[in-house]
């Protein structure tokens, strides 16, 4: 009798941490990555305030927007986010992904964020970022592939009508 | 038991090989460039994907080299080659410049002012990466063929210059170049503020008098632009008269009422110029 009770609860451990986990990847892929951004060694322009906090709020939205797009297959967290080469590359990537029914699925552990070029009419930012990302690429709901690493990203923000719009993202090696 | 323990420890060994073997199923190689073709190695069928940071193939492969064409392989950066239950991160460089983003400013600008002119070039290859590799990028600033040009390295994909305004009114290109590729702006370069405004009575007509300007120029000589506006001030015993006039043709002129004994100014923004006394005695 003991030992059915143990094997009941252990059943019904299993069964919460199996439907727990998704449940929370999903509400850790829905809320804003951590990023923190330097501006000191911006140049040839010093950074003003407004602009540090306007570029810090909408690159983490710009990343947000990458992990529901990505996961959801969805454009319209890019269209209000990027503009330009990136908006076309990661459009792109999200039909293809469409198509060949996957998914990807971003978890963000942070960014750590140097502007390193900020225009001298204050119209464009160059930001090295320095990202922790775990990536799973799913086929039809099974995971095909799965790693975690620190990826280092080149992006160009531009001002757009109400908000910093990334126009570059760029993944290089270090 | 002793079997049992025999027929498990096969298996997992079997299954140790098998995962062994499978680890030496894809081959990428390590400098793969955006825009040229790319050799995969797959020792065994099936499907293979590559994900890039824009764009993913899909496709259905049997065992040996997977050519990707050139045109296939359009974005830098991280990617991902899964073939069964194997996966292989890989870089994709961007390929030689081949295009340039060329922010220029401010497009209207003062003659002889110095560090006003900003240009900022961004680099990029065919298929729109960013070039990251340092690249030379040259810029040349010229109003009617004379000029100047400046060599600039650009630093994680961008390339700046900070260039004066020529003495010379006119619409200046400035230009910006990588190897064959250039990228042209115009900069309208407008006279500066007047260097010396003079003016002198022109006629009188009844009961007003008429001033007109010299031709206004500024300190290089250029002439102001016309549109440019010019105040004359009429001072006498019943008060101050104003008129703002536009220069016309390089010239301003005003009709003001005919006084027996008035002092009349003339100015252009911060520029004052000579002083008339009409009448008196």
């Amino acid at each position: 009798m003991k030992l059915a009770r143990i094997l009941v609860l252990t059943c019904g451990v299993a069964l919460a941490v199996s439907g727990g986990v998704p449940l929370l990847k999903r509400i850790f892929a829905d809320t804003k990555p951590a990023v923190q951004l330097t501006v000191k060694n911006a140049q040839p322009r010093e950074v003003e305030d407004v602009t540090q906090n306007a570029v810090l709020r909408d690159y983490t939205l710009a990343w947000q927007a990458i992990s529901t797009a990505l996961q959801n297959n969805t454009l319209q967290p890019l269209n209000e986010n990027f503009s330009g080469f990136a908006l076309d590359k990661l459009t792109q990537r999200v039909k293809d992904q469409k198509q060949h029914g996957l998914i990807t699925r971003i978890i963000d552990r942070g960014h750590k964020v140097d502007a390193i070029f900020y225009s001298p009419d204050g119209a464009a930012i160059e930001l090295k970022d320095t990202a922790s990302i775990e990536t799973q690429v799913l086929d039809g709901g099974k995971v095909i592939h799965s790693d975690q690493a620190q990826i280092h990203y080149y992006a160009v923000m531009t001002g757009a009508e109400d908000r910093w719009k990334v126009r570059v993202l760029e993944s290089a090696v270090e | 038991m002793r079997r049992l323990i025999f027929i498990l420890l096969v298996i997992a060994i079997c299954w140790f090989a098998a995962d062994c073997a499978r680890a030496a199923e894809l081959q990428v190689p390590a400098n793969a460039v955006a825009g040229q073709p790319l050799s995969i190695n797959v020792s065994g069928g099936g499907t293979l994907y590559l994900i890039g940071p824009g764009q993913v193939i899909k496709r259905e492969v049997k065992a040996g080299n997977v050519e990707i064409k050139g045109e296939e392989l359009r974005s830098a950066g991280r990617w991902i080659a899964i073939a069964g239950d194997q996966s292989q991160v890989f870089w994709v460089k961007p390929g030689k410049p081949e295009n340039l983003s060329f922010l220029a400013r401010p497009s209207r600008v003062p003659v002889a002012k110095p560090n006003v002119i900003s240009g900022v070039t961004f680099v990029f290859d065919k298929y729109q990466n960013m070039v990251i590799d340092p690249t030379p990028v040259n810029f040349k600033l010229s109003v009617g063929g004379a000029g100047s040009s400046k060599a600039v390295t650009s630093r994680q994909g961008v390339a700046w210059i900070n260039s004066s305004s020529a003495a010379k009114a006119g619409a200046a290109q400035f230009v910006a170049s990588v190897d064959d590729t250039e990228v042209k702006r115009v900069v309208q370069q407008v006279a500066a503020d007047p260097c010396r405004l003079t003016m002198r009575v022109a006629g009188r007509t009844g009961d007003r008098i008429i001033v007109e300007t010299e031709p206004v120029r500024d300190c290089s000589g250029n002439p102001v632009p016309d549109g440019t506006i010019v105040t004359f001030i009429q001072t006498d015993k019943s008060g101050k008269s104003t008129v703002d006039s536009r220069i016309k043709k390089g010239i301003a002129h005003a009709e003001l009422p005919a006084s027996d004994n008035a002092t009349i100014t003339v100015a252009a923004g911060v520029v004052l110029g000579n002083e008339l006394h009409i009448g008196g005695r």
